[in-house]
């Protein structure tokens, strides 16, 4: 089946349902939250729009994102604990990688921290970003694992 | 759906891994199908056929399941 949304899916056929689903059930929370968002407007007033539709942008990434992460299809050849303890040593060396890439062209093309301040604020949010991929990855590859496991 | 296709696999020597790759899925895919978690489209499940030289009579109908 052709589609424009065609190239966001996965080759596997098990993959692409489960993310077609994923997608649908994020379209529809989010209909919802814009019907409810409307109601408010009525009630409240909300004045603030760019920090509204922001929300529901986040709403649909963290829905889908998260359906993904905990459904355990991310690694999908991952049933050994061999393989299991390699992925781990990977997922670390690239968070690591996003984290120091990431840091130097920072401080090559936009800007070299002038204080203290400047520098924790862009360290802190690096070391938070880094943080947060290497615990969803870890989530998902923990879930792929137990899953494959069962399977085998 | 129960069906067949890890006996027969198995019978043929075969691992999930080298079906998946010849059929063009994941391993995670072909041992889904084999538990019945997941019902493969026709496209799919005649690909397996042919890898492990069966009918798709012989790996899903009913009446000849093991």
């Amino acid at each position: 089946m052709k589609s424009w949304i065609s190239f966001l899916l996965p080759d596997d056929e098990y993959k692409e349902k489960r993310m077609l689903y994923f997608f649908s059930e994020g379209a529809i929370i989010l209909f919802l939250s814009v019907i409810i968002m409307i109601i408010c407007n009525r009630i409240f007033t909300i004045n603030d729009v760019e920090i509204v539709l922001l929300l529901f942008v986040a709403i649909f990434l963290l829905y889908v994102s998260g359906r993904y992460i905990i459904s355990g299809i991310e690694y999908t050849d991952i049933a050994t604990e061999h393989s299991y303890k390699k992925e781990i040593k990977n997922i670390f060396s690239r968070t690591c990688s996003f984290v120091v890439i990431f840091m130097l062209l920072y401080l090559i093309f936009l800007d070299i921290p002038s204080n203290r301040n400047e520098w924790m604020e862009i360290t802190g949010l690096l070391l938070s970003v880094g943080i947060v991929w290497f615990i969803t990855s870890f989530i998902s590859l923990r879930r792929s694992y137990k899953k494959n496991k069962e399977l085998l | 759906m129960k069906n067949n296709v890890k006996i027969m696999r198995l019978k043929m020597s075969m691992t999930q891994e080298q079906l998946a790759k010849r059929v063009g899925v994941t391993r995670q895919t072909i041992g889904l199908i084999e538990k019945g978690e997941y019902n493969p489209s026709l496209q799919l499940c005649v690909a397996i056929a042919k890898e492990l030289n069966k009918t798709l009579d012989d790996l899903f109908w009913e009446e000849n399941l093991i």
